[in-house]
């Protein structure tokens, strides 16, 4: 047992050495609209949209019109990779994982936007051929023409060095989140006993082999510091049926409360920093959105940001 | 050489059993639908006469296995064992690889080496160990071991070479697979049986079944006394050896024009192989009164040496030694079905102690090894259970893994939970849906989710969040109970908590929990499973907030 562990690790280790000389492709591959960490705008405040009140699809087609379309983040011809919450072995209204719908309906406007493929996978933590099926994100995303990548295979992540990390320097990264094109974070808003809550930043340690390095290490500071590395294209957080205790696994529909929200922003900080308003949070009370501001990966006040406040209602 | 269509039938028959039986122990990816793996074990002979005693579904397919023999014969041993019919190609393979078919002459049957067998296998039920009997010598059992612990880690690495020019061929579904190798302690019976198995059958076909087996044994005995029977038709036969030839159980004998039906595992080689159609199923039940051709006494006693009056004596002798095994069979089968009590049940379990308590709850003892949820207790599985690991090649997690001496000797080879490789996936019954003979018991998803294995202990002078003073809550995470969850601690940040009377002994928080060297969070396992308390809830509220966004 340990030996074979011992055995990945060094291959995956050697493999990492190997792969260095591709590094420079995460930043060089990125699309223009997302190479500047805020999308631009008068006097170049970070963008948040905020959705209302329609169905997630609707929702997520109203976020993207106000953003410049799904024309601004997908060319034709490149690869996409959608990052959801499929943590658990949980059926959809359980608010568990990100809504298929929500997952289903991207993955079709990135193919219908030209995207040569969208690759959708996480790092469960329950079994991962039942979560994958019983989350309904597998049916959703073969349905609308998407591929489910197994989260679980040891041979996909690279070990990669994280310079500008406190807590974390080192970390192996699933190969889609260092190849893919364009990067999609769509997180689903819950409670977390440990983190407090989790939505975007919480959501990419699902990208990452070794979770348990995170809760050993320093599990606030490790989610703050690995948005350094490379931060997601846009970040779209479901909190349509927001997760409000026992998260993040949750027990039954009983721990949601209905918000019917959507938001949507390159910057991870800021759309956390308004989910936690949603469950009713400070945002400096989520120690990983106040070290993430610290880290200068994103802007934590609301207010120095532009919202953009829509209803569908 | 026609083939007859009996012989035909068989091979069907007892190909798509075959195919269905590996696939089910083969199936590293959670292929094969549960009902199916579940039936084609359940009609297995001793699983099934395990059944009777559990009530578990197909428990009258035993039964028909002996009257199905009774009529025609030991067609079970050629269509329905998948260690028979393994044996079969085993020969077949073993004869391709020596370019020739060995003639394999009449040998007499190993008569007290078979009853010894039985005798035992009668002995260790009787004595209160059919758990370990059962799991050492039912062929089908034998047959899943080998299949699930040896050549499913090995058709996982193959899965995995393929995976690569699979997936470049544009083939999505394949995907890569970390094989599961059990501990060597419960490798090394069915290294050891597969190595004995193979090198019978190459060397003299279906020696194991009728040497061996008790299940082979005990539908010889049955065979030997069939309404319909396979004989030579002496005025037909030209003695030209095709059929012992064809004969995989050395059980035709030329000289005498007899063949032993004890032995002949109806496979119908011989008929087929025979150009005069010199044998064929006669009934055999009108002239029981005169000395029928095909009789050869399981006591393999008369010979030509004896005279007319001895071979009355030896006759008589036989029929009461096959009377003698008959009672004998059927007080294993009566044992095998006695209610057993085991230890004495507590009714209600009291759950107290100090936070941070040791051990297992008060009123319980504690097992080292965990049995899966379904098995109602240690000692009730133990008893049950015949090791076919069928539900441990059905797991999707992977927690069940074959024990060593975690249950101590009884339990070798059974399946067990070790949280170190995995949890029990808190939605999942697959172990319970699979087992054939009641072993597990498939509980209501409701009441699975409340059985409780065992007990979490949570030691806080090693929890992360104690240590370096920082969050972590793997463990509140991964339970779906919530009986941890966490408390306000510190400076922002929350400590892990028990609440006993909710914990199922799952193992999802042993699994997450970063403390090293050792976890800071362990399940001790129960002797007896009883029912954990389900935490109730109102629906959630919203948190308060004013205006239509709350930022």
């Amino acid at each position: 047992m340990k030996s074979r562990r011992d055995f990945l690790k060094t291959g995956v280790a050697a493999g990492a050495v190997l792969s260095l000389a591709r590094m420079g492709r995460i930043f060089a591959a990125e699309p223009a609209a997302a190479a500047a960490p805020v999308a631009p705008t008068p006097g170049n405040r970070p963008v948040l949209v905020a959705v209302r009140d329609g169905s997630r699809a609707a929702m997520l087609d109203k976020a993207l019109a106000s953003l410049g379309g799904i024309g601004a983040f997908v060319q034709p011809g490149q690869t996409v990779l959608i990052k959801p919450n499929i943590g658990w072995d949980a059926p959809p209204d359980r608010g568990a994982n990100t809504h298929p719908e929500l997952v289903g309906h991207l993955t079709q406007l990135c193919l219908a936007a030209g995207a040569k493929s969208v690759s959708v996978f996480d790092n469960t933590c329950d079994q991962w051929q039942r979560t994958y099926a019983n989350s309904g994100i597998e049916a959703a995303v073969k349905e609308a023409g998407g591929h489910m990548v197994n989260g679980k295979d040891a041979t996909m992540y690279r070990e990669v060095a994280i310079p500008r990390g406190v807590a974390l320097k080192t970390a192996k990264v699933h190969q889609l989140v260092l190849d893919s094109d364009v990067f999609f974070n769509v997180p689903v808003l819950k409670h977390h006993s440990g983190a407090l809550m989790t939505a975007a930043m919480k959501n990419l340690m699902g990208v990452v082999w070794e979770r348990d390095v995170y809760h050993r290490t320093d599990l606030q500071q490790t989610i703050a510091d690995f948005l350094t590395l490379r931060k997601p294209t846009l970040n779209i957080l479901d909190a349509y049926h927001p997760m409000v205790r026992n998260g993040p696994r949750g027990r039954s529909v009983d721990d949601c409360v209905e918000k019917r929200m959507l938001l949507a922003s390159t910057d991870p900080v800021l759309i956390d920093a308004a989910a936690a308003r949603i469950l009713g949070h400070e945002p400096a009370v989520v120690t990983h959105i106040k070290l993430a501001a610290e880290l200068q990966i994103g802007e934590m006040d609301v207010a120095r940001a532009e919202v953009r406040r829509l209803s569908l209602a | 050489m026609r083939r007859h269509w009996l012989r035909t039938v068989r091979w069907v028959l007892a190909g798509a059993l075959l195919a269905g039986l590996t696939g089910a122990f083969l199936d590293f990816r959670g292929l094969e639908p549960a009902p199916l793996a579940h039936w084609l074990a359940a009609v297995q002979f001793l699983p099934s006469l395990v059944a009777l005693a559990t009530g578990a579904s197909l428990a009258l397919a035993g039964l028909v296995i002996l009257a199905a023999t009774l009529a025609g014969g030991r067609a079970y041993c050629s269509v329905v064992c998948p260690l028979g019919i393994f044996q079969d190609a085993v020969s077949r393979v073993s004869n391709w690889v020596r370019r020739r078919h060995p003639r394999l002459p009449h040998r007499p049957a190993a008569t007290w080496v078979r009853q010894a067998f039985l005798w035992a296998t009668v002995a260790g039920i009787a004595a209160g160990w059919a758990g370990l009997t059962l799991s050492l010598l039912d062929p089908y059992s034998v047959f899943g071991r080998i299949v699930s612990g040896l050549f499913r880690p090995v058709v996982t690495l193959i899965n995995n070479a393929l995976v690569g020019p699979a997936n470049a061929a544009g083939l999505d579904a394949f995907y890569r697979v970390e094989p599961q190798w059990a501990a060597a302690g419960a490798l090394a019976v069915p290294a050891v049986m597969l190595l004995l198995i193979t090198g019978l059958a190459a060397w003299r076909g279906r020696l194991y079944c009728n040497t061996v087996c008790p299940v082979g044994t005990l539908l010889g005995l049955v065979a030997r006394h069939a309404a319909l029977r396979l004989e030579i038709d002496e005025s037909a036969c030209t003695k030209c050896g095709d059929c012992l030839r064809a004969c995989k159980a050395q059980c035709i004998d030329l000289r005498s024009s007899a063949i032993d039906f004890s032995r002949c595992v109806a496979c119908y080689n011989c008929v087929s192989a025979c150009d005069q159609h010199g044998i064929t199923y006669r009934f055999a039940w009108r002239r029981s009164a005169g000395k029928p051709k095909s009789e050869t006494r399981l006591v393999h006693r008369s010979s030509a040496s004896e005279g007319g009056n001895s071979k009355l004596d030896s006759r008589r002798r036989a029929f009461l030694a096959d009377s003698g095994t008959a009672v004998l069979a059927v007080a294993g089968v009566a044992a095998l079905l006695a209610p057993r009590t085991g230890r004495a049940a507590a009714v209600a379990t009291p759950v107290g102690g100090a936070p941070g308590a040791a051990g297992p709850l008060p009123g319980h003892e504690a097992s080292r090894g965990i049995c899966p949820p379904g098995a109602a207790g240690v000692d009730r599985f133990l008893d049950r259970c015949t090791a076919c690991q069928l539900c441990i090649s059905a797991c999707p997690t992977h927690v069940l893994q074959p024990a060593f001496l975690e249950y101590g000797f009884a339990g070798v080879m059974k399946p067990r939970l070790e949280y170190a490789v995995a949890f029990c996936n808190f939605d999942c019954r697959r172990c319970a849906e699979v087992c054939p003979d009641g072993a597990l018991t498939l509980l209501a998803l409701a009441d699975k989710q409340v059985t409780r294995l065992g007990i979490a202990r949570l030691d806080l002078e090693k929890c992360v969040v104690k240590s370096i003073n920082k969050d972590c809550a793997a463990c509140s995470e991964h339970c779906p109970t919530k009986a941890v969850d966490t408390i306000p601690y510190g400076d922002n940040l929350r400590l892990p908590q028990m609440h006993d009377e909710l914990c199922i002994g799952c193992g999802a928080c042993q699994f997450a929990c970063p403390a090293r060297p050792t976890p800071a969070i362990t399940v001790t396992g129960h002797r007896r499973h009883d029912r954990a308390q389900k935490k109730i809830e109102k629906k959630a509220e919203a948190p308060q907030s004013s205006g239509d966004f709350p930022f």
